[in-house]
């Protein structure tokens, strides 16, 4: 009945904090000197309470409006909440504390789960953690929720650029690169 | 002889005693309810939430636990806690709620704060086979109050003797040799703790003498306080089915819900009183005797002036105050925990090494996934002509772009271990399947929403010789109509039809890339959801589809940390791309129609008005199963009903699931489905009956579609265009729009 915690398959630590520390220096092209900085649009203004961002956009047909509505042009903020996570996980990542930053990036989710500006976080946080793969996977899901909002997606374009070279894919990421938006 | 039996009892308790370690099975943590300006979370909703941690109402200022409102301002001691990514000291907030969100979030001196989580609430433990749960105690948390009552109830001489109360023994001897059996018992608490820890139920003199020995031994090694606190945490208190709670830390819990130096004098009295036997004095089957028990101890802790006698009586007039029985132990979800953690620990490590597992569970989305299964179950059984016979059913809710599994009930006896049918029910999915074969078409770019298909009988000879010739639910025949229309109604002919232009291969492979992980066969009556499947399984393929085409694995477990609080795993959201987001979109778009237009129009009823929502009904051959499937802005969700000897229910999708599903989403608080436009896509008017462009004004049946912009769609005849509205009235109904 007794079990002592040693018997636990524990993951190498020593190993874990070394590789990402590595990754951090190693992944500086993946743009550490914009992660430092406060994200770069949260100053539009405050949404509305409750209403996240991607989910207050005018073109969704309601059932029984009349003639549909070009969409005005968008641009996603962060609500104060999703901003200081966001800032709590850039220091954490700061301090190469990865699990931390990406737990805090949760709970920023959680709240705004529609947000493309979160996911494009995320997608740095996972080409500073060296996993291109699901960075691909969080920018590509940024740049969908951006649509209509060419700043958030530049950003997303870039991340998905990054994360299209990390793994090899050179030519889909000059591709990326020639798309419009990119300018 | 016998001291080398001495000898050798000497070691064992050495040996076992020193490199002691409770059994502790893995705690699992519901995520924490997380406040911060604009959170749905409403006044009524926060004390709820309060309420459900077990916080109780006074000064907020005599300690942790404890809070204070004052209309519709809150003033919260939180306790310490632990979260996955912190450990967060005690901590006094301010909170001020209206009657749908939080308006104000500030510490104690004032500053403001941007987001704050309250206490993450446990859910259940990973216990082992034989039963035994606990929550381990150090020193520093024995109350003071416990520490002199179990001495004064169990042992009175504990600080003076050496393990042995020689009088004590003398007395029950002498009872036990005129009796010619044990009746007796004059055990100190380091004897208790011994025949606990080392020795089987039997009662023997022998085992008495071992016991003794022991006991001494024990004394001799380790200090008073040592064998105190060691005797806490092992001591028997109370079953809870399989469950055995040992321990006095996870007895506080189990009767109070909170943290044992949260006790009032009453409380610790009761659960100090149970020592004498959990069973006999179990408050919950016995009130009575627990009562008169728990006053007993109360009269001696007054008489030995461990408390003022004047609060004895006051105590003693208090009624029992016990957590409801049962509630929030949520097995099936368990269930999904313990699957999702075997593949990185094993089964001994979960139930003993007192891992924490902090995990997505909504335990709000949980009570009302819950409450919405059984009280349909019921009025359904009832409506039901095959009597005596009871209806299952299974609930999963989502959060679709994390892919975090927030609820799950696993058949009706929600608090009961057993067949899990949210996991392990695999059954044909019907016409679930259906927006694969639909989105499979989009794709191709050669069909969209108003694109004209044929529903029209159709035989096919299989490959065994046979013939298949599939019909409409009600065997009618629809003609020509927009695919957004079959998909709406779910005809069978049509998606047949399309599905066979499409090619088999093609639809099972757009099921694979949204989340299938089986290879079913190819036969076309999968077209018509022979496919059989979990309802796990069905909530990965449609949170591909809520979560506009991306596949989110779906994630129970966020992290485990070891029994000191150092992380041990964490499991990250990850998404990929499994079909075109502007596919998605347009599929996504057709699929709100079916809530408005088509099988499943009952669903926005349930929901409060104006939620835009999207889902499938799906009912099998002869209406074995009934299911639906579905989202919101904020929840994927997915039902399935039916019976386990899979005899017909006599109940569509429609009549057996889809209430279900809304009773569920409504409990929670859910925006519309409202997906952002992709760039190359827009909204056009078309005829729900001919799919012919058209405008509100110019058709009755005037449905709105997403399509790839500048898709040339043909237009109704003497409805050419609508007149261009004023830029003014765009701009009101941009507003009116904004506003609702």
């Amino acid at each position: 009945m007794v079990q002592t915690p040693h018997s636990l398959k524990t993951r190498p630590l020593a190993l874990i904090v070394t590789a990402l520390i590595g990754a951090v220096l190693l992944g500086a092209c993946a743009g550490p000197a914009r992660l430092t900085q406060p994200p770069d649009s949260p100053t539009g203004s405050s949404p509305a309470p409750n209403s996240a961002p991607g989910t207050s956009t005018p073109s969704a047909a309601s059932p029984g409006s009349p003639t549909p509505v070009p969409p005005p042009p968008r641009q996603n903020s962060l609500s104060p909440a999703t901003l200081s996570l966001v800032t709590q996980a850039r220091s954490l990542l700061a301090h190469g504390e990865f699990d931390g930053a990406s737990s805090t990036l949760d709970r920023a989710l959680r709240i705004e789960p529609n947000n493309p500006l979160l996911w494009i976080e995320l997608g740095r946080l996972r080409l500073a953690e060296r996993d291109p793969h699901q960075a691909e996977g969080c920018s590509r899901k940024a740049l969908a929720l951006a649509s209509g909002d060419p700043n958030a997606r530049r950003q997303a374009g870039r991340v998905l650029a990054d994360a299209l070279r990390a793994q090899g894919h050179n030519q889909e990421a000059r591709e990326v690169e020639s798309q419009p938006f990119m300018n | 002889m016998i001291a080398l039996w001495v000898v050798h009892l000497d070691g064992v308790v050495t040996r076992e005693f020193q490199g002691r370690h409770w059994s502790v099975p893995a705690r699992v943590f519901a995520a924490p309810l997380e406040l911060y300006v604009g959170a749905p979370v409403s006044a009524g909703d926060l004390e709820e939430e309060l309420h459900r941690l077990h916080y109780h109402s006074g000064d907020p200022s005599t300690g942790p636990g404890v809070y204070l409102r004052h209309g519709d301002s809150f003033d919260v001691q939180a306790r310490r806690v632990r979260f996955s990514d912190e450990l967060r000291e005690p901590t006094r907030v301010s909170i001020r709620a209206d009657s749908g969100s939080i308006t104000e979030l500030r510490l104690a001196g004032g500053a403001e704060l941007p987001v704050f989580r309250l206490d993450p609430p446990i859910v259940g433990s990973i216990f082992p086979v034989h039963g035994e749960d606990r929550l381990v105690l150090a020193p520093a948390d024995v109350p003071p109050l416990l520490r002199t009552g179990i001495k004064l109830i169990e042992d009175r001489r504990f600080d003076e003797h050496h393990g042995v109360d020689v009088v004590g023994v003398l007395r029950a001897l002498w009872a036990d040799l005129r009796a010619g059996r044990v009746v007796q018992g004059g055990s100190t608490l380091t004897q208790q703790l011994v025949k606990n820890y080392f020795l089987s139920d039997e009662q023997t003199i022998g085992r008495k003498a071992t016991e003794a020995i022991m006991a001494l031994r024990l004394e001799a090694h380790y200090s008073k306080e040592e064998i105190l606190v060691a005797y806490l945490n092992e001591v028997y208190l109370g079953q809870d089915g399989a469950r055995a709670i040992h321990g006095f830390g996870l007895a506080s819990e189990y009767y109070f819900a909170k943290p044992l130096a949260e006790l009032d004098v009453d409380e610790m009295a009761l659960l100090i009183g149970l020592v004498k036997g959990p069973s006999f004095y179990d408050p919950r089957k016995h009130p009575d005797r627990a009562r008169s028990r728990r006053n007993l101890v109360l009269q001696e802790l007054a008489d030995a002036h461990v408390i003022d006698p004047a609060a004895a009586k006051r105590a003693a007039a208090n009624p029992l105050a016990l957590k409801p029985p049962g509630g929030g132990y949520v097995p099936a979800y368990l269930d999904l925990v313990r699957r999702h953690l075997k593949r990185d620990y094993a089964e001994a490590d979960l139930a003993a090494a007192g891992l924490a597992v902090y995990t997505s569970l909504d335990p709000r989305a949980q009570a009302a996934a819950e409450l919405a299964l059984t009280s349909n179950l019921k009025r359904l059984d009832t409506a039901s002509r095959a009597r005596g016979s009871h209806l299952e059913g299974a609930v999963i809710v989502a959060e679709p772009n994390s892919g975090d599994v927030v609820a799950v009930v696993g058949g009706r006896e929600v608090g009961a271990d057993g067949f899990n049918r949210a996991l392990d029910a695999r059954r044909p999915i019907g016409s679930l399947v259906k927006p694969a074969v639909y989105l499979t078409a989009i794709e191709t770019g050669r069909y969209n929403a108003a694109t004209v298909i044929e529903d029209a009988p159709i035989e096919l000879k299989l490959g065994d010789g046979s013939i298949w010739a599939p019909q409409n639910f009600e065997h009618q025949v629809y003609g020509r109509v927009p695919m957004a229309r079959a998909l709406a109604e779910s005809m069978n002919l049509a998606t047949v039809r399309l599905g066979l232009d499409l090619g088999l291969p093609q639809v099972v492979e757009t099921l694979q890339r949204l989340g299938l992980e089986s290879a079913p066969t190819l036969n076309p009556s999968l077209l018509l959801g022979t496919v059989e499947m979990t309802p796990l399984e069905v909530v990965e393929v449609y949170t591909s589809l809520a979560n506009g085409g991306f596949r989110a694995r779906l994630r129970a477990v966020h992290a485990v940390l070891d029994e000191q609080g150092r992380p041990l795993k964490s499991f990250k959201v990850q998404v990929e791309a499994a079909a075109p987001p502007s596919a998605v979109y347009q599929l996504d778009r057709m699929l709100t129609l079916v809530t408005t237009r088509g099988t499943g129009r009952d669903a926005p009823a349930h929901l409060p008005r104006g939620t835009v929502v999207a889902g499938k009904t799906g009912t099998s051959s002869d209406t074995r199963d009934s299911w639906f499937a579905g989202f919101t802005g904020s929840y994927v969700a997915v039902v399935w009903v039916g019976y386990d000897d899979n005899r017909v229910t006599g109940l569509t999708g429609a009549a057996g699931a889809l209430p279900v599903w809304a009773d569920t989403l409504a409990k929670l608080k859910s925006t519309s489905f409202q997906p952002v436009a992709p760039e190359l896509i827009e909204d056009r008017w078309i005829g729900y009956g001919d799919g012919l462009e058209t405008t509100p004004g110019c058709s009755a049946d005037a449905v709105m579609v997403a399509v790839p912009k500048d898709t040339v769609l043909p237009r109704k005849p003497d409805c050419n265009s609508s007149p261009p509205a004023p830029a003014s009235d765009k701009i009101k109904e941009w507003f009116k729009r904004l506003i609702h």
